[in-house]
């Protein structure tokens, strides 16, 4: 929550908990983290101990990563869920908060919280967020205080919160370049609301990756500043996809997006996925240097405004990089920028 | 006020029903599910109905007509439910309407033999509507 635009909740996340036998402090050793039948996994220790958490096989003793394996996928979480561990799994991309070792609340920097999905729909206002917070926030029942209040449905809270934290858990399991850690005991001030399996959230994270992908292999509309692409005849554009069609102003990206539409962003990534294989949206031409080649002949119609990757058959690449009105050449390019992106 | 679970529940008390869920048609996922599913499999099953959902709520041939003109701010399905039929049983998908931002149906499986597509269909719009508004 700390990360998203809107003005944040204070929070009790970061009080201790009630005192109980489990020292909430930030666990630093891996003897901390595994029970001494654990330390035989020599894979699992390298996540605690600084190094990025490998996607290697549990239990193998050599650590080489294996590009079988689903990448990104954390080992320590499995671990964590058999051992029903109650606490906070801190990785580069978001946190993930278990009780018993299911999970409870997820989130990332990269997609909105609760707060603002409940607030933007006008369903809740901002007011009423923080008092729920500050009322409830440190017994850590702000999701009941909610539905008591008779503003939110139950339902309606478990359809946007059980929605936020698969949301949320997709970008928090992406690939990491950073070392995870677990802090044994904390709880987060939402509350119980409806507690997610750790299998079935990895099983959902992988189906998404797998469906990304087969809208359009290219992820690059996924983080960078996005433009709208010129379609020579733009196609009517579903209502949905229209509104984020509508953010695009070549310097939001797709968290930008989702914040300001108040939705969910792995939505917003499937959108931008469907657009950009309509030929609609493509990444902001950034002020990456083109790829001079010496061989470069000069092109005196090389296009304004446009950094064309020129290659050593300039003639056939400025032909593919030149804005152009005939569908066909704009789909050889899409076409090619897909087959690159494979 | 209801959850998922109890919205759940009481559809499939209607008669015929076989399962049931609720199923985001955007990721394809499944919120929350109850009984059987086709082929035993209610994760597979939500990602095939998400698609159907889909492209019923996208296309403009299954809008309603006052949709050409303004007025409509496209938060909505502009469908209210789809049903599907074959030899032995029916899929009916409600849409929910939500007050934040969702794309979100009520799945229900119900057999031909015992299911009353009629009644079923009044009472999944009721409970798509208690399900948001409580």
């Amino acid at each position: 929550m700390t990360a998203i635009g809107t003005p944040p909740p204070p929070l009790p996340v970061r009080r201790k908990p009630n005192g109980g036998a489990q020292a909430p402090a930030d666990l630093t050793s891996p003897a901390d983290l595994t029970s001494p039948a654990d330390l035989t996994s020599p894979t699992d220790l390298t996540s605690s101990a600084g190094r990025p958490e490998p996607a290697a096989p549990v239990g193998a003793v050599t650590p080489a990563p294996s590009p079988a394996v689903p990448p990104g996928l954390s080992p320590m979480l499995n671990r964590l869920a058999a051992e029903r561990a109650t606490g906070v799994l801190l990785r580069e991309h978001g946190r993930l908060y278990l009780v018993d070792g299911r999970i409870m609340h997820a989130e990332s920097p990269e997609t909105p919280g609760l707060d603002v999905l409940l607030t933007m729909g006008g369903l809740l206002d901002t007011e009423f967020w923080r008092e729920a917070v500050a009322q409830a926030g440190a017994r850590r029942r702000v999701g009941r205080f909610l539905v008591d209040s008779g503003r939110v449905s139950e339902g309606a809270l478990e359809l946007c919160h059980v929605g936020a934290l698969f949301d949320a858990a997709y970008f928090v399991l992406g690939p990491s370049s950073a070392p995870a850690r677990f802090r044994y005991g904390a709880v987060h001030w939402l509350g119980p609301v409806r507690p997610v399996p750790v299998a079935a959230l990895e099983r959902e994270t992988l189906r998404r990756r797998a469906l990304l992908h087969r809208i359009w292999p290219d992820p690059a509309t996924d983080s960078a500043p996005l433009v709208r692409a010129d379609a020579p005849a733009e196609p009517p554009v579903p209502a949905r996809q229209g509104a984020v069609l509508g953010q695009v102003n070549g310097a939001r990206t797709a968290a930008d997006i989702s914040r300001a539409l108040g939705r969910p962003a792995f939505h917003t990534l499937v959108d931008l996925r469907r657009l950009a294989a309509a030929g609609l949206v493509r990444t902001a031409p950034a002020a990456a240097p083109p790829q001079t080649s010496p061989r470069r002949p000069s092109i005196a119609h090389g296009p304004d405004g446009l950094d064309g990757p020129d290659g050593p058959d300039a003639s056939v690449s400025a032909l593919l990089t030149e804005p152009s009105a005939d569908p066909d050449v704009s789909l050889l390019r899409r076409l090619r920028d897909a087959l690159e992106a494979l | 006020m209801p959850g998922i679970d109890e919205c759940l529940l009481e559809a499939m008390r209607l008669p015929g029903a076989l399962g049931a869920a609720v199923v985001d048609w955007t990721s394809g996922l499944a919120l929350g599910t109850v009984g059987d599913a086709p082929g035993g499999d209610h994760e597979t099953t939500a990602a095939e109905a998400a698609e159907l959902a889909r492209l019923a709520a996208e296309h403009r041939a299954f809008a309603p007509d006052e949709e050409e003109g303004t007025g409509w701010d496209g938060q909505d399905p502009p469908v209210e439910d789809l049903i599907v039929s074959n030899r032995d049983t029916y899929h009916l998908l409600r849409f929910v309407r939500t007050t934040f931002d969702s794309s979100v149906f009520l799945h229900l499986w119900l057999t031909r033999t015992d299911g009353n597509l009629a009644l079923a269909r009044i009472r999944l719009g009721e409970m798509a509507g208690r399900l948001v508004l409580g």
